[in-house]
């Protein structure tokens, strides 16, 4: 399972409200041999980026106390964090618009109910290159 | 003016009369002349003559009077019904009552000519007034506010609703140019840009927002419509403004329910479908695993089933298709079971749950399974919303003013803001800072009213003081209604 990943031993911030959700995918990335740190909310998701130094961050987007949306904005504006890349899970049915990802570093917005294995290979197209957002496989970032 | 124009017609029959008399006499008068003196025949010619001739004169003027009396009657307006009398004359007076009783023809045949134009067109007056009152009638009966200006956009007629919508006042602003009476400049604009194409049914159909007293937005579908041209003037325009405001409302609400539900399902059937992959793809490496796994989709499967179990009760409920079985529910039972089947989730923020009651019968006809999820709610609710260590307390009492059992359910949590008093048990209302302390998908109290008010005709409120905690009650009278769905 982890025999694919290029990327073993990179750091992964979970961030989901949803302990299920923050559960499979915590997993599903550790089997694909990523370090996994996680967070139930933006804010605490933001004081863990600061620590943890991710390589990219997989967030919800409806979370208590800061949505993912604000998480990446203030991500963006950190220069700590500013190169963090984020992939945005989202069980919104619209994608986030032009400006919003403009003020952000989200590279990839994912429908719920998501397939674990197309996350994987997203998170792996997203840290194996300079691909832009529509290249990525599942982007749905307007 | 009737009275002077008979005495005008005396005085010239009068006159004829005495000429003529004059005429007759004056052969008679010179005979007897004849036999006098020169002198006196010449004096008493003169007074013979003068004398007859007044004497005559007089007479036939009282003879022709007379007979242009009997006439004249029949020339006044009331007189006149139909084709004048003819009345014979003397040998003296017969051409000129012939001359009269033609004129008295000609002027009665000419008065009936007239007086039929007068009905013919007070008749139409009192139709068209009558559809005036018709199509007023019919345009203060509609909900819509309407307005009709003419071709010089001045006002000639409008309902209620619209001086009302407008404000102006409809017993002053007819006639009045709609730049007097409508504020709205779009309005006005529009009015006149239809009018001036004068194309007959062409109409304009804008979405346009007023402003009603109160400083509220409200939104209008106006239809501004050109009217046909008469013929002799340019046609007018009748401007139809309907309130859309409550349309919109229901058609966002609608939107946000939908968009709501479809967010709600898609969170647990996230997890359905990432541990079923996990499972089918032998990411669960272990049997410990592969049970947690089963247990959490089990666990999802079943919020999937209780969420959509919700919006169809809702939306069974607002349609009136539920029916309740109502059976003697004692309400300090269901709510011992309530909190029993919530204590470990007390425990786990350390909240204590406790029911009150005396040792009364605290029974009601209602819908068991029903009354039970309405505690569940609202005990829920007191232990999500309390911080730990907090207490939520169950109250049963009976209200024998209303004949009803209440239930309180008092917690010490973070309170209920004043402006969201009144939308508390509204669909999808969630408490925006709330959203942060805990999950809901904003349809639990909206149910819980729906049961209580809807099915049981019960009452439902809550007292809140933020920070200090809050009182949710319910009522439920003793006996129902069968009949209620």
């Amino acid at each position: 399972m982890s025999t694919n990943n290029p990327h073993q031993g990179k750091k992964i911030l979970v961030v989901d409200d949803e302990p299920h959700i923050v559960r499979v995918v915590a997993l599903k990335m550790q089997n694909a041999g990523f370090v996994v740190e996680t967070a139930a909310d933006g804010e605490e998701a933001y004081e863990t980026a600061i620590e943890f130094n991710p390589d990219i961050v997989i967030t919800d987007f409806t979370m208590p106390f800061m949505t993912g949306l604000d998480l990446s904005i203030t991500l963006k504006r950190d220069q700590r964090t500013a190169a963090i890349p984020v992939i945005m899970l989202t069980a919104r049915g619209y994608g986030l618009s032009k400006d919003d990802l403009a003020k952000t570093n989200i590279k990839t917005v994912m429908s719920k109910p998501f397939g674990p294995r197309d996350l994987l290979a997203t998170v792996i197209a997203t840290l194996g290159g300079d691909q832009s957002n529509a290249e990525l496989p599942g982007a749905k970032a307007a | 003016m009737n009275n002077g124009r008979s005495t005008m017609m005396l005085w010239i029959a009068a006159t004829l009369g005495g000429a003529a008399a004059i005429s007759f006499a004056m052969p008679m008068i010179r005979t007897a002349l004849a036999s006098m003196p020169p002198a006196a025949a010449s004096a008493a010619e003169f007074l013979a003559i003068a004398a007859f001739c007044i004497a005559s004169g007089v007479m036939l003027i009282k003879a022709t009077a007379r007979q242009v009396r009997t006439i004249a009657p029949r020339l006044m307006p009331e007189a006149v019904d139909g084709a004048a009398p003819t009345i014979r004359g003397d040998i003296v007076s017969g051409p000129i009552v012939r001359q009269l009783n033609t004129l008295a023809s000609a002027w009665a045949e000419s008065r009936n000519a007239l007086q039929a134009q007068v009905q013919e067109v007070l008749i139409r007056h009192r139709v068209s007034e009558a559809e005036r009152e018709h199509v007023e009638a019919i345009l203060h009966s509609l909900r819509d506010a309407v307005i009709v200006t003419d071709g010089f956009d001045e006002l000639s007629m409008a309902n209620g609703q619209a001086a009302d919508l407008l404000g102006f006042d409809l017993a002053k602003a007819q006639h009045a140019s709609v730049d007097a009476i409508l504020r709205d400049d779009t309005l006005r604009q529009l009015i006149k840009e239809v009018r001036s194409s004068a194309v007959a049914g062409k109409e304009r159909r804008v979405e346009h927002i007023f402003q009603d007293n109160q400083g509220r937005a409200h939104s209008f579908d106006v239809t501004v419509a050109c009217l046909p041209d008469s013929g002799t003037e340019s046609g007018g325009v009748v401007t139809i403004m309907r309130d859309v405001t409550r349309d919109k409302e229901i058609s966002q609400m609608k939107n946000d329910f939908v968009s709501q539900a479809s967010h709600e399902l898609r969170t647990p059937l996230a997890s359905i479908r990432a541990y079923v992959e996990m499972l089918t793809e032998g990411e669960a490496t272990d049997e410990e695993s592969r049970q947690e796994f089963y247990s959490i989709i089990r666990t999802e499967t079943d919020r999937v089933a209780r969420m959509v179990d919700n919006m169809l009760n809702i939306s069974r409920i607002e349609a009136g298709i539920v029916k309740a079985e109502y059976t003697d529910v004692n309400f300090a039972e269901v709510s011992r079971e309530v909190v029993d089947m919530l204590t470990l989730q007390a425990q786990e923020k350390s909240i204590k749950l406790a029911v009150k009651c005396g040792p009364l019968v605290y029974n009601a006809a209602a819908d068991r399974d029903m009354m039970t999820q309405v505690v569940m709610n609202l005990v829920s609710n007191g232990i999500k919303y309390t911080p730990d260590g907090g207490r939520v307390t169950v109250t049963i009492d009976n209200d024998d003013a209303t004949r009803s059992v209440m239930v309180t359910v008092a917690d010490t949590g973070l309170g209920v803001p004043p402006d969201a008093l009144d939308k508390i048990f509204d669909k999808f209302f969630r408490i925006e800072n709330y959203k942060r302390v805990a999950k809901g998908t904003g349809l639990g109290l909206n149910l819980v009213r729906h049961i209580v008010e809807t099915v049981h005709s019960g009452k439902i409120g809550v007292t809140s003081e933020v920070g200090m905690g809050s009182k949710f009650w319910f009522t439920i009278p003793y006996e129902q209604d069968d009949s209620i769905a």
